[in-house]
């Protein structure tokens, strides 16, 4: 099939000077693209370059297999069409007229819209769900809202490539994710070619076709995000030492790096929002005994806490449980996190109960009647902790007051 | 809002122009001698008396036809700028046009070394002011075209507007007491003294002017988005810039040339007209701020005429008095952002 968009040994850039170079990229129908990379790395000047809005130092740009320079304004601007990162700020002008600016290649001298144009522009208006919007000043929406009514904007143009510079920044969790559904959308159900730079590594993942990976005026690397995006790659992407993004878990976890260490006791996902409230306070996290295939195991390997881990549906075996002893010996203090205890990680339960017997601090968040239950006449000698909240300030020192934090022997 | 927003619109401007052609007609009517409405139809187009005539015909007809045109001009040209510079403290002489007119103006009422010191001609001096501002119109659209962004174009503007200041400035302070109150009296703008010729040549200059600001609308309205995403909808951005500046510019010249730099209207009016209709379409915009600015101009004139005659005010001085308190209040009215 004919690539949208194609750029050939593109280099971008102001005046003499290159900020990126050797882009050749090509954007079929229907896909939808990222740009990816730090701040400063070149991505705005990349789209402005595919946008037209700035001539490429050197290369061409293709837009359907024909040069953006040779074509004429008005048929680049049927063909292209553009959201930025500024919002701008219009006056008095409301959000239906905004959108209904999209039409101005289509409008005669005057701008006077005809039945048709105003038709596309509600058209557009319901697609990004901003129709009830349609009355209002733009001055005075939300960045949320100002954002879908440029989407709409651009949509009215009737493009077939839509190229947009961070489209998600400024907003908030419930539309960057209504944002790029609907590009999704415009991709999949209308054949729109998409085209954005973004600052989020799991949105890319999830949503994108191909991802551009740009650093330092070159490209690292395109493809699909799936194979582009291996957690070294990312690190290296962004420069990140005191973060790791984890494939598997489609996100960045932060580093840790602490030094007073606990030893938690954890599994199927009980551990997971435990190590990271640790990490927070600075404490260094050893956990175990986890199986291969626990949530709470690729967690703790993308923080890079210390696991002690166990092959997939295997009993704990002697190995690991004594691996486990040798490493919980150093820790200041042991946490029983409130696991599930089954068939393949009761072991774990005994762990504890020799550490118990071996002296060592143990802190619960079960109840204790199910304490009771598990470790019968060990259980008196557990400090019980009502949140993981309370167990960190308990363990940071702050919670003198064991009653005001929750934690009692 | 009972009324759907384009009918209020249309009702506005119906309203502006009625507003303009009453004021229009008090400025013709009264004055030293007043003029009884019932024989003006007479006085104009038959055999009035003969002084009558000679007032209406001479004096307040082109006048109030020169304040009318004056006002539009100076009004459109603040919208054009405003939109252009995204700026709501933008006014027309921004760019140095007046800066020009006065440093040319000065040069010939102060020194004398030009006519060896008689008084000045009225049409050598509108000549003179006309040159200086169309030069300084010249030198920005030369530039207009080369700048990066037009915040560079602005800053530019206000330099070539303190170069000439500073030259002024140099030349009333060698200048002999009694040329300046005249000199100074110039400075603060004034719609007096029009003869036909330069309602004329006002009236002309300014139609194709407004005509051409007029046929603007669709890329303007582009622009109120920013340069990138006019330029990104198909606006060629630098001849816009071009036209732009020459049309504000060129009707700033023509009213600096023949009436001094007036003040406030090209600030006032394009608010005024922007707060009554609730809209930036400058579809609508661009012929309210016509009538408005003419409104305030023609209104403003006959204020400063009548107030203490027979002293004549400074019509900047009437503009701002009247002006400033009402788009105050509008502003805090309605709440909300230029």
């Amino acid at each position: 099939m004919n690539p949208v968009l194609q750029t050939a040994k593109l280099a971008v850039g102001y005046g003499d000077r290159t900020v990126v170079g050797e882009i050749n990229l090509q954007a079929a129908k229907g896909q939808l693209i990222c740009l990816l990379g730090p701040n400063g790395s070149g991505k705005s000047t990349i789209l402005r370059c595919l946008a037209g809005l700035l001539a490429p130092l050197k290369g061409t740009v293709y837009l359907k297999g024909r040069p953006l320079s040779a074509l004429e304004a008005r048929s680049l601007a049927r063909t292209l069409a553009v959201v930025l990162t500024e919002r701008p700020s219009p006056g008095q002008v409301t959000v239906f007229e905004l959108a209904a600016m999209g039409r101005y290649p289509y409008t005669g001298f005057l701008g006077r819209l005809s039945r048709d144009d105003l038709a596309k522009t509600w058209e557009a208006l319901h697609l990004v769900n901003a129709h009830e919007l349609a009355g209002r000043y733009f001055g005075e929406l939300s960045d949320g809202e100002k954002q879908k009514v440029l989407l709409a904007r651009a949509l009215v143009q009737d493009p077939e490539v839509i190229v947009l510079d961070e489209p998600t920044s400024h907003l908030d969790v419930k539309h960057r994710l209504e944002v790029m559904a609907i590009l999704r959308k415009l991709s999949r159900a209308k054949g729109i070619t998409v085209i954005l730079s973004l600052h989020e590594v799991d949105l890319a993942l999830k949503y994108c076709d191909l991802a551009l990976l740009v650093k330092e005026g070159k490209i690292l690397a395109w493809g699909p995000p799936e194979e582009v995006l291996s957690e070294e790659t990312v690190s290296a992407l962004y420069d990140m030492d005191t973060a790791r993004f984890s494939h598997c878990l489609g996100g960045i976890e932060l580093k840790n790096s602490g030094r007073r260490c606990v030893f938690v006791l954890a599994g199927a996902g009980a551990g997971a929002p435990l190590y990271r409230l640790l990490n927070k306070h600075g404490f260094g996290v050893a956990t175990g005994v986890l199986h291969e295939n626990d949530i709470d195991y690729h967690v703790a390997k993308a923080l890079g806490a210390a696991v002690v881990g166990e092959r997939p549906f295997e009993e704990i075996g002697s190995g690991a449980l004594e691996q486990a002893l040798r490493c919980s010996r150093e820790a200041e203090a042991v946490i029983d996190t409130g696991f599930p205890v089954g068939s393949l990680n009761r072991r774990n339960v005994e762990l504890a109960r020799r550490l118990l017997a071996q002296g060592k601090a143990v802190y619960c968040l079960r109840g204790r009647e199910e304490a009771g239950c598990l470790y019968e006449a060990e259980a008196a000698r557990l400090v019980f902790c009502s949140s993981p909240v309370a167990l960190v300030e308990m363990l940071s020192g702050e919670g003198a007051n064991s009653s005001r934090t929750g934690c009692n022997e | 809002m009972a009324l759907p927003r384009r009918a209020r619109s249309l009702l506005l401007l119906l309203l502006f122009g009625g507003l303009l052609f009453f004021f229009f007609v008090l400025s013709v009517v009264l004055g030293s001698v007043k003029i009884p409405p019932e024989e003006l139809w007479e006085t104009l187009f038959h055999q009035g008396g003969q002084v009558y005539q000679k007032v209406v015909w001479e004096i307040r007809l082109p006048r109030a036809l020169a304040a009318a045109f004056g006002g539009a001009a100076l009004a459109t040209a603040g919208l054009l700028l405003q939109i252009f510079f995204r700026n709501p403290i933008v006014d027309p002489y921004v760019l140095g046009v007046s800066s020009g007119a006065t440093l040319v103006v000065a040069l010939l009422m102060l020194t004398g070394l030009v006519l060896g010191g008689g008084p000045v001609p009225p049409y050598i001096l509108s000549a003179a002011a006309l040159a200086g501002a169309a030069a300084v119109v010249g030198l920005i659209v030369a530039v207009a075209n080369r700048v990066k962004n037009v915040v560079t174009l602005l800053v530019i503007g206000l330099m070539v507007g303190y170069l000439c200041s500073a030259g002024t400035s140099i030349l009333i302070a060698f200048a002999e007491k009694e040329k300046l109150h005249g000199f100074v009296l110039w400075t603060l703008g004034s719609f007096s003294g029009f003869c036909w010729d330069e309602t004329l040549v006002l009236g002309v200059g300014g139609a194709i002017f407004l005509g051409g600001a007029y046929f603007l609308c669709k890329p303007l309205n582009a622009l109120l988005l920013g340069e990138d995403y006019a330029q990104s909808m198909g606006v060629k951005i630098k001849m816009l810039r071009v036209l732009i500046v020459l049309f504000s510019s060129g009707l700033a010249a023509l009213v600096t040339a023949f009436a001094g730099p007036v003040a406030f209207i090209g600030l006032a009016g394009p608010h005024l007209a922007r707060l009554a209709l609730g809209t930036s379409d400058n579809r609508l915009l661009i012929p309210a701020t016509m009538l408005v600015g003419g409104l305030i101009a023609t209104a403003c004139d006959l204020v400063a005429r009548l107030a203490f005659s027979p002293v004549e005010l400074p019509v900047s001085a009437v503009t701002a008095v009247f002006g400033a308190p009402l788009v105050i209040s509008l502003l805090l009215r309605r709440g909300t952002s230029l």
